[in-house]
């Protein structure tokens, strides 16, 4: 034996081949399916997206370290995975220069400013996803699935609508890239598990806490029958980035608790904050938010469940109380992870209370302004009247009905209210709602004379792109081209207008001015016939 | 059956099948014996002999330096060289004596020593057995005398033989329950004996079950003995591991065995104990597996303690390639040899050369919180934390996080994905720890 070229260090002298690199390779495969349907759902572009994320997350994380003076760590793929789950989590059609900055996001400020892998204290990708959703709402929300722009079926289920749950589970569903198939999903989670990646306890705990949650919800405050509960829960399972989250976001390492309880805890809790956040959130996705809140009381979590060394406290005792299962059978003591789960239990409760007491607090004057904003509305559109009555006489089920009868589509009849000057009915206010904005609902006002021809148009709820589609509210010369005009429909044109019945389109937002003027025709379209077509007499 | 098991631990690639199936060969010494007068836990002993003194095969050669202290026998016939210092296994230098080999292997009457059972008293024994100079052999070396005298003498209803055996590449212990059962049985019951309320458990992993079978077999009419057939796991053989595997009852660092009325024995320990009260010998040898990728022929030998390393491995054929490492005893706890010229001793359970080292191999990353190492933790501490407080010098925290409960077993080096020096670094704190509060 060459005693110099020997190798001495304490024991012990072997280890497991499983590394840091090989964890986050392992991640990289599970994502793989999902990754694949995604490019295969939603076309080259997600392909684009996926690629640009991975690559930019690598080279911002090489790029900060080299800045910084640190080892480069590229090669752990710990960047790679946090660029894979960015892309999985953006809408298909998102620009890949807003995807670049939510990357540099994730791994500058959350990842390596707290001190790299390991330290950060919210998990990098999601902080980028909520980051963009402030930053480019527009873009985040805009679905599309085979070139039309859908709403998701959470956002469906929201609105009380119904949804076809196999294909939620197959993931021909418009969504995030990587969220809508549950089956690639789940065939990633279990490689995961086989792997001993990560350990079943959170996604367990995360998904039966939130469906219990559900359920309950479904059944009581949702009034439905077991069955329909069922459907309902099945629906929320599959939809959104649940399936995603808790397997693969909230299983993230350095923000979960490393305590085995802690884990038990975590997965509670982020059940029961995703069931709030959906239900009763402005949004129809929770998961984000709900991962990213927990993240920020793992270290509480942590310190509350720190595992009682083996055989603590048995010195002081009495051979008799050290029986173990001689004589009888070994307690467990499952005391103190009871206890932290009542209080997180709690937290929860309280700061769901909370919220519940600022939104009952501030309904009042939230529905006053509105009130205040909807009579200011109701002027602008018909400047003759003094008086506005909700016209209680007509029910919109019956109105809705008819214009479908008259062949109408993507529209909605929200309100009708009479205009009154002088104690007469002197025309109509028509609230209308488009479905077919370029980013979802478009909520509008309209009044109608009792010639049937329109005294004002205002948009009253709009979240089109800026400068594009927002301009049928910002510039005032769109909605005037409606007014004063004795016609039965309008149409859309890109020139300069010949006839009266023709409005030039926004420059550069077609989809928004069809579907504004599609409202307009339908909402006339309904005056005239209550007006019995008398309206060009 | 369900099998008998803890929480937590790992399962590292056993390489017991290098020399699970080789017979026990005698391996007789050609050169010097050298006898570390410090080979067991507790004062060293006092050296009876002198340079140019001759003695032979079981004459003591140094007593016992006080009670927690064992005695030391010649395992050879020949004229003491010197009284010096050398090196041991586990790195430091030892004052030893030094015996030129004669090759005689000239023996004291052993049947002298030999008294019928049934005259024995408990005191006798134990007097036995302290005589024989024999200590607990799996690695730690507590005096056996001192671990059958515990104050709670009535209290001690449990004797466990560590038949474990849960260190890859170790199969001495194996091969002696294989070779030798009915030693193992009646050492057991000697034990036994000594205690008005105590029972017998032989503890055994069931990757070995020629030993289950055949120590089931030979155990079938033993009312107060029974085979447990553990889950194959390390640290399975770890003494708190093992007794709470085997009885559900907890001891921690500040406690003894007897404190949970029980008391374990390697199986080597066991086997000494019959020879020296059945058949009157001293301890003055022991089963070594020399093994390992390196090694020509890989092999369970019944060595003479004080035969030097080198002339084992010379006995196994060689190094086949150049080794990275050379362990003595099993990967996980065994101690990293710079010299090949050191002594088996009461505790050297084996002799491993690897042609890779996986720790020289990688380097200690970040931390990822992956929570490995307190998901296997045998000890049910969380060693990257308390990785983090000892690097951060706060040993306040150290301790108060359970830091001295760490066994120092390896899992958590072992699992560790970022490659970090978990277990090297908590050993050394609470070095660190014991010291100060020593002084």
């Amino acid at each position: 034996m060459d005693e110099s070229m020997v190798m001495v260090s304490a024991s012990p002298h072997i280890r497991e081949a499983r590394s840091t690199t090989s964890i986050m390779g392992d991640v990289l495969i599970a994502l793989l399916p999902a990754a694949v349907v995604g490019i295969f759902n939603f076309g080259f572009h997600a392909y684009l997206l996926i690629m640009a994320c991975v690559v930019g997350c690598m080279v911002f994380e090489a790029l900060i370290q080299r800045i910084f003076g640190k080892k480069i760590t590229v090669r752990d793929l710990s960047a790679a995975v946090t660029g894979l789950l960015i892309a999985l989590n953006l809408p298909p059609e998102f620009p890949i220069w807003m995807a670049l900055i939510g990357c540099a996001f994730a791994i500058i400020v959350v990842k390596q400013m707290f001190g790299g892998i390991g330290q950060n204290f919210m998990n990098p990708a999601l902080a980028a996803r909520c980051f963009l959703m402030i930053s480019f709402v527009g873009s985040m929300t805009r679905f599309t699935y085979d070139g039309i722009t859908t709403a998701t079926p959470l956002a469906t289920l929201k609105a009380g609508g119904s949804v076809d749950l196999l294909s939620m589970f197959l993931g021909n569903e418009a969504g995030t890239i990587g969220e809508t198939s549950a089956a690639a999903l789940l065939a990633g989670g279990i490689y995961l598990l086989l792997r001993r990646v990560i350990n079943i306890r959170i996604p367990f705990f995360y998904l039966i806490s939130f469906s219990i949650c559900i359920f309950i919800y479904a059944l009581t405050a949702g009034n439905m029958c077991v069955y329909d509960a069922g459907i309902f829960l099945a629906a929320h399972l599959l939809g959104g980035g649940l399936i995603l989250g808790a397997f693969f976001m909230a299983t993230d390492y350095a923000t979960s608790p490393i305590t085995a309880a802690g884990k038990v805890v975590y997965g509670v809790l982020l059940g029961v904050l995703t069931f709030i956040l959906r239900i009763f959130g402005a949004s129809a996705e929770g998961v984000s938010y709900a991962i990213i809140i927990s993240n920020l009381l793992v270290p509480l979590i942590e310190m509350c469940t720190k595992p009682k060394a083996f055989g603590a406290g048995f010195e002081s005792k009495p051979l008799s109380e050290n029986r173990g299962f001689v004589d009888k059978k070994e307690e467990k003591d499952k005391e103190s992870t009871m206890r932290v789960t009542v209080a997180i239990c709690i937290i929860g409760l309280v700061a769901g209370l909370a919220l519940g007491t600022v939104y009952f607090v501030t309904k009042g004057p939230i529905e006053k302004t509105a009130e205040k904003n909807k009579q200011a509305s109701y002027e602008k559109v018909f400047p003759e009247a003094e008086e506005f009555v909700s016209a209680e006489d007509i029910s919109m089920d019956t109105a809705n009905a008819r214009i479908e009868e008259l062949g109408a589509s993507g529209v909605t009849l929200d309100e009708i209210v009479y205009a009154k000057s002088g104690g007469e009915t002197a025309g109509y206010i028509v609230i209308v709602t488009t479905h077919e904005g370029y980013a979802g609902d478009i909520q509008m006002a309209l009044g109608v004379d009792l010639n049937g021809v329109i005294t004002g148009l205002t948009m009253l709820s709009i979240g089109e792109t800026t400068n594009l589609g927002m301009e049928a509210r910002d510039d005032p010369s769109f909605a005037a081209q409606y007014v004063g005009k004795p016609v039965d429909s309008f149409t859309v044109v890109k020139t300069e207008p010949a006839n009266e019945n023709e409005i030039k389109a926004i420059s550069g937002a077609t989809i928004t001015s069809n579907a504004v003027t599609n409202a307009v025709n339908t909402a006339l379209l309904y005056i005239h016939d209550m007006l019995g077509g008398a309206g060009n007499e | 059956m369900a099998l008998f098991t803890f929480k937590g631990g790992v399962h590292p690639d056993d390489g017991k099948k290098l020399t699970m199936d080789k017979e026990v060969i005698e391996y007789v010494p050609k050169g010097d014996l050298v006898f570390p007068l410090s080979q067991h836990i507790g004062a060293p002993a006092k050296p009876l002999v002198k340079k140019g003194d001759r003695v032979v095969v079981g004459q003591k050669i140094a007593e016992a330096g006080g009670f927690v202290s064992a005695n030391i026998h010649s395992s050879v016939s020949g004229t003491v060289k010197a009284i010096e210092k050398r090196l041991v296994p586990g790195g430091g230098k030892v004052e030893s004596i030094v015996v030129e080999n004669d090759n005689l292997y000239e023996e004291i009457d052993f049947s002298k020593n030999i008294r019928p059972l049934e005259e024995l008293y408990r005191e006798d024994v134990i007097d036995i057995i302290r005589e024989a100079g024999i200590v607990g052999m799996g690695g730690a070396g507590f005096p056996t005398h001192v671990k059958l005298s515990p104050k709670n003498e009535s209290e001690i209803d449990t004797i466990i033989v560590n038949g474990a055996e849960c260190e890859p590449y170790l199969t001495s212990d194996y091969r002696r329950m294989l070779e030798e059962p009915e030693k193992v049985v009646v050492g057991l019951k000697i034990v036994i004996n000594l205690f008005e309320h105590a029972r017998g458990i032989i503890a055994i992993e069931d990757n070995k079950k020629e030993a289950i079978r055949l120590l089931k077999e030979m155990t079938k009419d033993e009312e107060k003995i029974q085979v447990n057939v553990l889950k194959t796991k390390y640290p399975q053989g770890a003494e708190r591991q093992l007794i709470y595997a085997n009885t559900g009852r907890y001891i921690n660092s500040k406690m003894l065995p007897a404190d949970a009325g029980c008391i374990v024995h390697n199986v080597d320990t066991i086997i000494s104990i019959y020879e020296a009260v059945i058949e009157g010998r001293p301890l003055i040898s022991r089963v070594v597996t020399v093994t390992g990728d390196c090694i020509e022929d890989p092999r369970n030998f019944i060595v003479r303690l004080g035969t030097d390393y080198q002339e084992l491995i010379d006995a196994a054929g060689g190094f086949k390639t150049e080794p990275a490492k050379v362990i003595s005893g099993g990967p996980m706890m065994g101690k990293a040899l710079f010299s090949l010229n050191v002594p088996v001793t009461k505790g050297s359970s084996a002799i491993l050369a690897l042609s890779r080292d996986a720790v020289a191999e990688s380097e200690p990353s970040d931390c990822i919180k992956c929570g490995r190492c307190l998901e296997i933790c045998p000890g049910r501490v969380m060693p990257s934390l308390l990785c983090d407080y000892a690097e951060a010098g706060d040993l306040e925290q150290f301790v108060k996080n359970h830091g001295m409960e760490c066994c120092e077993c390896g899992c958590c080096s072992y699992v560790c994905p970022a490659k970090r020096h978990l277990t090297q670094i908590i050993s050394g704190t609470r070095k660190v720890v014991l010291a100060q509060k020593k002084g």
